[in-house]
C-alpha cells in the first residue's frame, strides 16, 4: 500500500483532485463555485498527462524536452520528459480559459436575467415562470 | 519525488479543500488562485516547465482575473458562516468513486517515471520525436517542434477553438466590439 | 468613465499610488518577458502560448492600474481584432502557402526545397509561433477581459445605464 503510493504519487493525487473537483460540480449552490470545480478537474487532468510523460532512472529525474544541437544523438543517450504530453496539456490550458470565459459569460447573462447565482433558488424561479 | 514534492502535494491539497470548503465565494477563488500557483509549481518538478509556465500565467493570473471580475459584475452572497455544510450524497457518490479509483486503477498504472512505460519508450512516438526534432526541423525545445511541425494541424484547431471562444463570450453579452 | 458601455464600473475603480507605481515599473519588463519567451521559444523551454499569455496579462495589468474604461479606450478595437483575426490569418496563409508550393498543409520544409530560404523549417516554424499562435493567445486574452468586464446589459437598462450590482467592496482596485 505504501510502496504503491510512493511510485504512484501522482495519480493518487490526480484521483484525490478529480474527486475535489467532482464534489465542488455536484455541491456547490453557487454557479460561480461550480465552474471553479469544472477548473479543479481540469487541472488534475492536466497533472495526469504531465506525470504520464515525466521519465526517471534509479530516482534521478530525466531532463525537460529540450534536445542537444546534434543531427545524430546517441540512442537511448536522451533521458528527456516526453513533449507530446506537454503540447496536449498546452493546449488544453489555453482552450480552457477560453471556455471557463464563455461560462462566466453565461453566469452573467443568468444573472442579469434571474437576479440570482444560487442553484436552488434559480430552480424555482424557472419553476415559477 | 523529493520532500519538496510531497509538501507540494500537501499543499495543493489543502488548497484543494479550502476551495471546495469556503462558503465565501472571494475567498475561495483566492485560494484557487494559491492552488494553481502550487500545480504549476508541481509540473516544473515533473519536468514540464513549458506547461509550468503556461499554467502559472493562465491559471493563476487570468483565470482568477475573470472570475474575481465576475463575481464583481453579478454578487457575491453575504455569510456569516465560515465554511459550506457537507453534502452527503455528494460525498458519497465522490467518495465511490474515488475509492474505486484508487483501489482497482491506481495498481494497473505504471510507476510515476518508468521508463518503461508505453508513453516513453514507444520508439514511433515520444523517442522518435526526441531523436529527430533538431535534425527534422532544426529547434532545440522539442515541446515547440511538436507543437508547430509535427502536430501544426492539431494546433491550428486549437486556435480556431480560442478564436470561436472569443467571439462566443463576445454574442453571449451582446458585444459588438472586442475593446 | 462612461462612453460606450455607460460607466457601469466606473464606481469600482480607486486610484492608489501604490498599485500605479509598482505597475509603471513592472509593465516593461513583463512585457519585454513575454516577447522574449515568444520569440525565444525555439531554443529554450517556452514559447508563444506562454509569451502571448503574458503579454496579454501585461495590457490586463495596465487596465488594473489606470482604470479599465481608459484602457479600452487607449487600446482601440481595431488593434485587438487585428491581432485576432490576423493570426488566424497568417497561421492559415503559411499552410495554405505550402500546399500552393506543391505539398501539404504545414509542410515547411518546402520554403527551403523550392524557395531555397536557409533553415526554411524553423523559419516556418517561427512564423506560426510569433505570428499567429502568440498574436492570437495575447488578443483573446485581452478580450476575454474586456468583454468580462463590460459585463451585460440588459435590453430595459440600455437607454438609462444604472447597474444595481457592482460591489464596491470586492474589486476596489481595478
Amino acid at each position: 500500500m505504501i510502496e504503491l503510493l510512493a511510485t504512484r504519487y501522482a495519480y493518487a493525487l490526480m484521483f484525490v483532485l478529480l474527486g475535489i473537483g467532482l464534489y465542488m460540480v455536484i455541491a456547490s449552490e453557487n454557479l460561480v463555485k461550480k465552474l471553479i470545480g469544472v477548473n479543479l478537474f481540469q487541472t488534475a487532468i492536466f497533472l495526469f498527462f504531465v506525470a504520464v510523460a515525466y521519465v526517471e532512472v534509479d530516482g534521478e529525474p530525466g531532463g525537460s524536452p529540450v534536445v542537444p544541437a546534434t543531427t545524430e544523438p546517441a540512442a537511448g543517450d536522451l533521458i528527456l520528459a516526453s513533449p507530446l504530453p506537454h503540447v496536449i496539456v498546452l493546449t488544453a490550458i489555453v482552450v480552457g480559459i477560453a471556455l471557463t470565459a464563455v461560462g462566466l459569460a453565461l453566469i452573467v447573462r443568468i444573472h442579469a436575467e434571474y437576479g440570482t447565482l444560487r442553484e436552488d433558488t434559480l430552480r424555482e424561479v424557472r419553476a415559477d415562470e | 519525488m523529493s520532500l519538496v514534492g510531497y509538501t507540494l502535494a500537501i499543499f495543493v491539497i489543502v488548497a484543494a479543500l479550502a476551495t471546495a470548503m469556503f462558503r465565501d465565494v472571494l475567498s475561495a477563488i483566492i485560494v484557487f488562485g494559491a492552488y494553481s500557483l502550487g500545480m504549476a509549481i508541481l509540473y516544473t518538478l515533473l519536468l514540464a516547465p513549458d506547461v509550468a509556465m503556461t499554467e502559472a500565467a493562465i491559471g493563476a493570473g487570468v483565470t482568477t482575473i475573470l472570475l474575481l471580475l465576475t463575481i464583481a459584475k453579478t454578487t457575491r452572497p453575504t455569510t456569516d458562516r465560515l465554511f459550506e455544510s457537507i453534502d452527503v450524497p455528494a460525498l458519497f457518490v465522490v467518495g465511490a468513486f474515488v475509492v474505486v479509483l484508487g483501489t482497482q486503477v491506481l495498481p494497473e498504472m505504471y510507476a510515476v517515471g518508468d521508463s518503461e512505460a508505453p508513453v516513453w519508450s514507444n520508439p514511433e512516438v515520444t523517442q522518435a520525436y526526441l531523436e529527430q526534432t533538431y535534425e527534422d526541423t532544426g529547434v532545440q525545445n522539442a515541446v515547440t517542434a511538436v507543437l508547430a511541425a509535427y502536430r501544426g494541424f492539431d494546433t491550428f484547431g486549437e486556435a480556431v477553438v480560442v478564436f470561436a471562444a472569443g467571439i462566443a463570450t463576445l454574442l453571449v453579452l451582446k458585444r459588438e466590439v472586442f475593446a | 468613465m462612461g462612453g460606450r458601455y455607460g460607466g457601469e464600473h466606473g464606481d469600482t475603480y480607486t486610484e492608489s499610488q501604490v498599485i500605479l507605481t509598482a505597475v509603471k515599473i513592472i509593465a516593461p519588463f513583463t512585457l519585454t518577458y513575454g516577447m522574449f519567451m515568444t520569440l525565444h521559444g525555439a531554443d529554450t523551454p517556452g514559447g508563444s502560448f506562454q509569451g502571448g499569455a503574458i503579454i496579454g496579462v501585461t495590457v490586463l495589468m495596465l487596465a488594473f492600474a489606470f482604470g479599465i474604461e481608459p484602457t479600452r479606450q487607449w487600446l482601440k478595437n481595431s488593434v485587438i481584432v487585428s491581432m485576432v483575426g490576423g493570426g488566424v490569418a497568417i497561421f492559415i496563409g503559411v499552410g495554405l502557402a505550402t500546399i500552393a508550393l506543391g505539398g501539404s498543409f504545414l509542410e515547411y520544409r518546402l520554403f527551403f526545397t523550392v524557395l531555397g530560404i536557409p533553415d526554411g523549417t524553423k523559419w516556418g516554424m517561427e512564423a506560426i509561433e510569433v505570428g499567429g499562435i502568440a498574436l492570437i493567445v495575447a488578443g483573446v486574452v485581452i478580450t476575454l477581459f474586456f468583454a468580462t468586464a463590460a459585463g451585460f446589459t440588459p435590453a430595459r437598462y440600455r437607454s438609462t445605464p444604472e447597474v444595481e450590482t457592482a460591489d464596491d467592496e470586492v474589486l476596489s482596485d481595478d
